[in-house]
């Protein structure tokens, strides 16, 4: 268990080799047992070789690569894909080009979703909404005014407006995001980061998964998002819910009292001890620091969602909507006090941005919901000295069409999915502040600088957390398996 | 949480300095002369991961064109150089290279990824040159040889001629086996090995009281013959064969394929040879006479996820299905990791791409869809339909209805011959048929209507306005592809109404794709669910749909339709539902036309198709440009002589005597028509029978096989046509079978030939894994070069050739090795195994595990007397915690009432977005895809649903009322009981103590607040007795609570 005081946790490659110097000196896990436990533990071993040996190894961690910037990663994905022109992708030119049809030198006969594929017209639809320019570290970028809190940090940001996809449907997009690849089955970023770095707070889960819920509630999401693939189970996400049970399985039954759980505790650790010394099977060891962990785990969760402890001046950063539990503001808070514990990848999902009818109504309640509480989140990141260490991702599954999908009215219009370019944000941990990186075309259709791929963003996130992509890896069904399959470059420009 | 690990191997710390690579730690003791080196065991594994992969089967990664994989290749010259000189070390350049002092020029280089080689493993490749560098193929591809148990010292141990195998290498690491376990401790293991439960106190006090040496094969008998064995093996295969009861992806629907299940775990129960096994799920279909259960065990090949989600392309799932049914015939049956192979040419085996699509071929000429239905409830096709015993009777009495009135109808137009001369000599006349719809399309009227000349009432109506033309007569509409008009009340025709459309038509150009003409909701989303003309290719189709393609009837014409002109398009049904009642007409003739489809039985009505539509569809292409006038719907089956005249009045002087006949018949003959009507009624009744009729997803192959070729990076949308390939087994394995067919069931034949390298080993080494924990291949799932090597291979060898010519005994193997003194062994550690084989590879003791998600359940429930023991049928909801559905669609999760709560575990509701959590806390597979090896952890998430679980808090409540009325009041009998309920053995004084010292606290605790102990006693529904001390039974529920999170319960030694 960690002895590092909550607030402060380590840095990973140091953490990493003091760890590794323990276990290779003392052949055992010095940070395996629980206090209050060691002495149970370590009790009527007697003196054999056997007994020495004994205690929770850790499992493998392979540790940094180099040394990170970023200890952790805050990813909030936006599900649905929300519309890089009406909100990043600034394409003034457009405005003339109302309800003309898409030029074909554009759109080049590439693959459309079967929902528009059969549409007689591509009618080029401007967005309706104004974009002013913000300050950043070079010459400034323009941003929608549906997101001002977000864009009065533009100096805080990097824009990739250049990134691009393979998947052209929601689900296959999502699961390329998440993990590196289309189809279902390989580890997700965070897994792979839990994997990566191990844990700084044995109290909580290295991975955790909130969702907003209310708005968005009809897009689908899949626990596979945040699943493990082939990596051990104790990597993939652990949910975070809104309300009494944050955690599956965290509260005691009804009727049975913390006191009550102690004692319970201890007596399985006694009839534990007891099988152990039967069979000296050292699962059995492990189980008992297993319980001890789970003890610990109810002891800390509910002092994590408890925001008594948050000032007014802190609270109103993330705006009206933090008091609501399950609130994209109430998880942007949550995200932050995760940071704060040593929690190592903090996955927001916000659903409801699949806009391909009623683009300007609907996205206005979305940025509604996130622009205040996401930009809260920055500034007291910031203020509290974690931001350059936290690794901030905001990204949705792929891009929406310059062209209107049904009825384009000058107030009213829709955009189907559009893999081919979008903009996706980082901040934080390692990443240039300020910058803007790719260009699409006139249209926002297709990329004229600098692509970007899913991998390549992996692999540069990975190097923001001191991993060389190409060698964080893990052997399944004879394969050296990673994040970035065969491809992907880090991107120097954003470091 | 570091802490919170997978499995840990503590001694390996404590080892790791001083020993070598597992390789070497397996061989005998160094002062001996070493044997010789055996390529399959020491060279080949080191050659595959450091060498392969720039120097193996892969052409495109091939470097410096070398090729280490194929002896002639390594051997050979290449710019006077040879990598491998055998006999000579030091004129090798491979040798060169491993030891190069300059790190950048020293193989495998830094940069590959490759771990470096360690100086034993060097010399290991050194001395093999030494030796004369012999390859010898891969061991997993060569056929079993059938070896001869090896001479043991202690030959009295043995009880099985496999346990020689294990004793030979204990022997040879100079290990003796250890003691056999206490019999209670023996029948515990078997039991949760064979049936996924514990023995009963009862149960094991019979066992131990019987003194005959028979007892132990009478238990292994007993737990065989319980049909329990079947369900907990058919939850191993369930893994295997990712069954879920929801498609997967997105929306992840329910869908009905329990009906498999039930199949297989009668197939266990009954010992069904594990070829026949493996032959119905791989090609029941094809066996000559197939039964139902053969082709219901097909569906196996159609558990694999599906999607449904809008705007996706079809041909990218179908193909993603295709290969998820190859990836799952790798790994269950192969022991292979064929899907390397899909993209790119395997790294380490030989396995081309090629051979990946030979293998693609054969499982990829099934008619069915990338996506099933959003909006019907429509089986994905092809399926098998399950009539219920009550259902087929009707059934054969409502085709006998259909027959006789088919021949009333025939016997009324021959016998109306004369009549018809009659009339016709009377100088009758066929006028043009009276529509019960006319739409002149003249204009749109008043908001936005389009008169209806034959029934005033029911007008159509316009969507956005198509605009006007010049038509046939009058006006007529013009449509953009995204407007439409629609004819609200008419046209609601079943698939038994025989009916008509007459239209007038004018394309403007030829299209690849353009509705015309449709009653359905939606084309893939709704699987086409209706009624449609297409202009498919330029041409015309009518078809009337269930799901496209498998369960519908279509015709297409030959011709393209005529494009730039005005021309009267005629479509009828005869009410058959066959592609044979489907007409085409163009201008007033027959089109020529070709069969699409012919296999509809299900209705074309559901799914909300709303009404008669021109020209759009949803998420479909539109008639854009086409001009339609003068839509006419009749509620009969036109002659074409009534459409002749439709065309063009007078039509009828020029008829010859059948084609006027037949015309007579239709519009005149009041007889016929009320023989049309009874017809009509009795396919009525027979097609509303087979509406009720479920079906499952099954196999079936299409009349022509599609045309197979490689995918070029295994994309759906790349195919490459200069590979075409057949469908054949991979060119480093045996050809098919002489006289074998080209299809699956040819393959199931292959596999089942007992020379086969790979089939009978992959089972019998995963059946082997059932028992001892881990497979004699440690890598169940990939036997290729870069799994692992058998710890035992003759032995794997010698059961492998035992099981496929002993008939494929699944229950035989299984009581050998429970009978075995291997298995027998005591579990307990011991220092000098610790040392010499931590993992216990080589079984001086037996691998201790714990439960399985499932078992640990079951036996919770077991134990406390609540499950339900009711063999198959429809999935169960046992309570969850509540929420967890609401990140995906279709709404919250609501656990049964009764007793679906306590069901064994594998009937529980598997939906694959959010699966049960307290399977997957405890590693059950996910079932997205096929998994040969769970993962084994010990993770505090478990404590935690150990001790919280309200599903487990119910049956320790449950214990503590069995423990009551068993035992009685005194509670050290109680717990006694308990304990004995649940881990199958007596407690020690120790054990008592404590469960002792939890119940007088707790009972202490509930008397000072007895809220408490009502509030514990009222989780779940089980009953509470209402004599019953309340602040007593919850502290025994405690106590028990404790129990079970005990090691003692959880784990199988």
């Amino acid at each position: 268990m960690s002895r590092l005081p909550p607030g402060t946790p380590p840095d990973p490659r140091e953490e990493f080799a003091l760890n590794l110097t323990r276990r290779r000196f003392f052949g055992l896990g010095a940070r395996t047992l629980g206090a209050g436990l060691g002495a149970l533990a370590l009790q009527s071993l007697g003196g054999s070789a056997l007994a020495r040996g004994l205690g929770s190894e850790p499992a493998f961690v392979p540790g940094p690569h180099f040394r990170p910037k970023a200890k952790r990663v805050i990813y909030m994905h936006m599900e649905g894909a929300p519309s890089q022109l009406d909100l990043f992708d600034y394409k003034p030119g457009l405005r003339a080009r109302f309800n003309q049809d898409l030029p074909d030198s554009i759109r080049k006969g590439q693959r459309l979703t079967t929902m528009t594929s059969g549409q007689t017209r591509f009618p080029v639809a401007p967005s309706i909404f104004k974009f002013t320019r913000y300050a950043n570290n070079q010459d400034g970028v323009w941003l929608s005014e549906l997101i001002p809190h977000t864009g009065s940090l533009a100096h805080e940001i990097a824009f990739i407006h250049s990134m691009h996809t393979e998947a052209i449907n929601h689900e296959p997009g999502i699961t390329f995001f998440q993990t590196g690849n289309q189809q279902p089955g390989r580890p997700a970023f965070g897994a792979w980061t839990s994997y990566g770095l191990g844990s700084a707070n044995a109290n909580l889960p290295t991975f955790v998964v909130m969702i907003t819920q209310g708005l968005g509630n009809m897009q689908a999401l899949s626990a596979r998002f945040w699943g493990s693939g082939f990596l051990p189970s104790e990597h993939q996400g652990c949910k975070l819910r809104a309300g009494d049970d944050p955690v599956l399985y965290l509260s005691d039954p009804a009727g049975v009292a913390r006191e009550d759980r102690r004692r319970m505790l201890d007596l399985v650790g006694e009839l534990n001890q007891n099988e152990f010394e039967r069979s000296l099977d050292p699962e059995v060891r492990t189980r008992i620091a297993q319980y001890e962990m789970a003890y610990r785990m109810q002891m800390s969760v509910p002092e994590l969602t408890d925001f008594s402890d948050e000032d007014e001046e802190t609270l109103a950063l993330y705006g009206p909507d933090v008091h609501k539990p399950g609130s994209f503001a109430a998880n942007c808070l949550l995200a932050r006090r995760l940071s704060e514990r040593g929690v190592r990848f903090i996955q927001l999902y916000m659903r409801g941005w699949d806009q391909h009818g009623n683009l300007p109504g609907e996205l206005k309640a979305q940025t509604n919901a996130v622009d205040q509480p996401q930009a809260g989140l920055l500034k007291d990141l910031r203020r509290r000295g974690l931001l350059d260490e936290t690794l901030v991702l905001w990204a949705g599954e792929f891009g929406r069409t310059a062209y209107s999908q049904g009825e384009l009215t000058t107030e009213n219009y829709g955009r189907d999915h559009h893999p081919r370019c979008f903009t996706v944000w980082l901040a934080g941990g390692g990443i240039a502040p300020g910058v803007t990186y790719g260009k699409t075309d006139d249209f926002s259709y297709n990329i004229v600088e600098n692509p970007v791929e899913v991998h390549d963003l992996h692999a540069t996130m990975q190097h923001c957390l001191g991993f060389d992509h190409e060698r964080l890896s893990f052997r399944h069904q004879g394969r050296d398996f990673r994040l970035t399959d065969v491809f992907g470059k880090v991107l120097k420009p954003l470091l | 949480m570091r802490q919170q690990s997978v499995r840990l191997r503590i001694w390996t710390t404590a080892i790791l300095a001083l020993a070598p690579p597992t390789a070497i730690v397996l061989t005998p003791a160094p002062a001996r002369e070493p044997p010789r080196l055996d390529f399959n065991r020491d060279v080949l594994p080191l050659l595959a991961d450091r060498c392969f992969k720039c120097h193996g089967p892969d052409g495109a990664a091939r470097k410096a064109d070398l090729r280490l994989d194929d002896a002639v290749a390594a051997v050979a010259e290449r710019d006077g150089v040879r990598a491998i000189v055998p006999g000579d070390p030091a004129a090798s350049e491979l040798v060169a290279r491993i030891r190069h002092a300059d790190p950048e020029e020293r193989m495998p280089p830094a940069d590959s990824g490759r771990k470096p080689l360690t100086e034993q493993e060097k010399d290991v490749l050194e001395r093999w040159i030494a030796e004369g560098a012999e390859y010898a193929p891969h061991w997993a591809f060569v056929p079993p040889r059938a070896p001869e148990p090896p001479a043991v010292r202690d030959a009295a141990w043995c009880r099985d001629p496999l346990d020689r195998f294990v004793l030979a290498e204990l022997e040879r690491a100079g290990l003796a086996p250890s003691p056999e376990a206490e019999r209670a401790t023996w029948l515990r293991r078997a039991a949760l090995d064979l049936t996924g439960l514990a023995p009963t106190p009862e149960e094991t006090a019979a066992f131990l009281a019987d003194a005959s040496p028979e007892a132990w094969e009478r238990a292994v008998d007993r737990l065989l013959a319980s049909p329990r064995f079947g369900e907990r093996i058919a939850s191993e295969w369930m893994d295997l064969a990712r069954y879920a009861d929801t498609y997967g992806y997105q929306a992840d629907v329910h869908r009905d394929v329990w009906r498999w299940r039930d199949w297989v775990i009668a197939a266990f129960n009954e010992n069904l040879p594990y070829s026949d096994f493996l032959t119905w799920q791989l090609a029941g279909d094809l066996l000559p006479g197939a039964t139902r259960e053969q082709r219901l065990a097909t569906a196996f090949n159609r558990l694999h996820r599906m999607t449904n989600e809008g705007g996706s392309t079809e041909e990218e799932f179908r193909v993603e299905y295709v290969a998820d049914r190859v990836h799952t015939f790798g790994t269950a049956v192969l022991g292979l990791t064929l899907e390397c192979a899909r993209c790119h040419d395997h790294k380490f085996d030989p396995l081309p791409t090629r051979d990946y699509y030979r293998l693609f071929a054969f499982f990829d000429d099934v008619d069915e869809s990338g996506l099933y239905s959003h909006f019907t409830a429509a089986v994905p096709t092809p399926t098998l339909p399950l009539p219920t015993a009550e259902q087929d009777s009707a059934l054969a009495a409502a085709e006998v209805a259909v027959t006789a009135a088919e021949r009333v109808a025939a016997d009324r137009a021959a016998a109306a011959r004369g009549e018809f001369a009659a009339w016709r000599a009377a100088g009758g006349r066929i006028a043009a048929p009276a529509p019960i719809a006319h739409y002149p399309l003249d204009a749109i009227g008043e908001g936005g209507t389009l008169a209806n000349l034959a029934d005033t009432a029911r007008p159509g109506a316009v969507l956005d306005q198509p605009a006007a033309t010049e038509g046939v007569a009058s006006g007529a509409l013009l449509f953009s592809g995204d407007d439409n008009a629609t004819f609200p009340g008419v046209a609601e025709f079943a698939h038994w109404d025989p009916f008509a459309f007459a239209l007038w038509v004018r394309a403007p150009d030829r299209r690849e794709r353009a509705v015309v003409l449709k009653r359905s909701r939606a084309w893939t989303d709704a699987g086409s669910q209706g009624y449609e003309i297409l202009i498919e290719g330029g041409r015309l189709s009518w078809s009337l749909i269930h799901f496209w393609p498998g369960n519908a009837a279509s015709v297409r014409t030959r011709e393209e339709l005529p494009i730039g002109r005005w021309v009267e398009i005629a479509v009828t049904h005869d009410g058959s539902a066959r592609a044979a009642g489907l007409r085409i007409f163009f201008d007033g003739e027959p089109a020529e036309v070709e069969i699409v489809r012919d296999r509809l039985w299900k209705p074309i009505t559901g799914g909300d198709p709303g009404p008669l539509t021109l020209a759009e569809r949803f998420r479909d292409a539109g008639f854009a440009g086409g001009a339609v006038d003068e839509l006419r719907v009749f509620d009969r089956c036109l002659a074409p002589l009534e459409i002749a005249e439709l065309h063009a009045p007078g039509a009828v002087a020029a008829a010859g005597e059948e084609t006027a006949f037949a015309a007579w018949l239709a519009a005149h003959d009041v007889p016929h028509r009320a023989a049309r009507e009874g017809l009509r009624e009795a396919r009525r009744a027979r097609a509303e029978i087979l509406a009720g009729v479920e079906e499952i997803m099954a196999m079936e192959e299409m009349p022509a096989p599609r045309a197979a070729q490689v995918l070029a990076r295994g994309r759906y949308d790349n195919p490459d046509p200069a590979q075409p390939v057949t469908a054949g087994t991979p060119g480093a394995l045996p050809p098919l079978p002489e006289g074998a067919p080209a299809n699956r069931l040819g393959l199931a034949r292959w596999l089942t030939d007992p020379g086969h390298p790979l089939a009978a080993r992959v089972v019998v080494n995963r059946l082997w894994a059932q028992m001892l924990g881990r497979g004699l291949v440690a890598t169940r799932e990939n036997f290729g070069l870069q799994g692992e090597a058998p710890t035992h291979p003759e032995l794997l060898d010698a059961l492998a050739i035992d099981f496929a010519r002993g008939g494929w005994n699944v229950k035989s193997l299984l009581r050998r090795i429970a009978l075995s003194a291997t298995y027998r062994q005591s579990s307990h550690a011991r220092e000098d195994l610790a040392r010499a084989d931590p993992d216990d590879r080589l079984l001086g003791r037996f691998p201790p595990r714990r439960l399985s998600a499932e078992a640990l359940r079951d036996q919770a429930l077991y134990s406390g007397g609540l499950l339900v023991e009711k063999i198959g049928g429809p999935s169960v909801r046992p309570w969850q915690p509540p929420g967890l559905w609401s990140i995906g669609w279709g709404g919250e999760y609501s656990p049964d009432a009764g007793e679906g709560r306590w069901r064994r575990s594998l009937y529980t509701y598997w939906r694959r977005t959010v699966p049960p959590p307290n399977m997957i806390l405890f590693d059950a597979a996910k079932r997205d895809v096929c998994v040969a090896r769970r993962q084994e952890t010990n993770t505090p998430l478990q404590a935690l649903a150990l001790l919280n679980d309200p599903q487990l808090v119910e049956c320790a409540r449950a214990l503590a009322v069995r423990a009551a009325r068993e035992a009685g009041p005194d509670p050290d009998a109680r717990l006694v009981r308990a304990f004995a309920l649940v881990c199958a053995r007596a407690p020690t004084a120790t054990e008592i103590a404590a469960l002792r010292a939890v119940f007088d606290a707790q009972l202490a605790e509930f008397h000072a607040e007895p809220a408490r102990a009502d509030a514990l006693l009222a989780v779940g529904i089980a009953a509470v007795p209402p004599d019953a001390d309340r602040a007593d039974l919850a502290a025994c529920a405690v106590a028990c609570s404790v129990l079970f999170a005990a090691d003692a319960a959880l784990t199988v030694r």
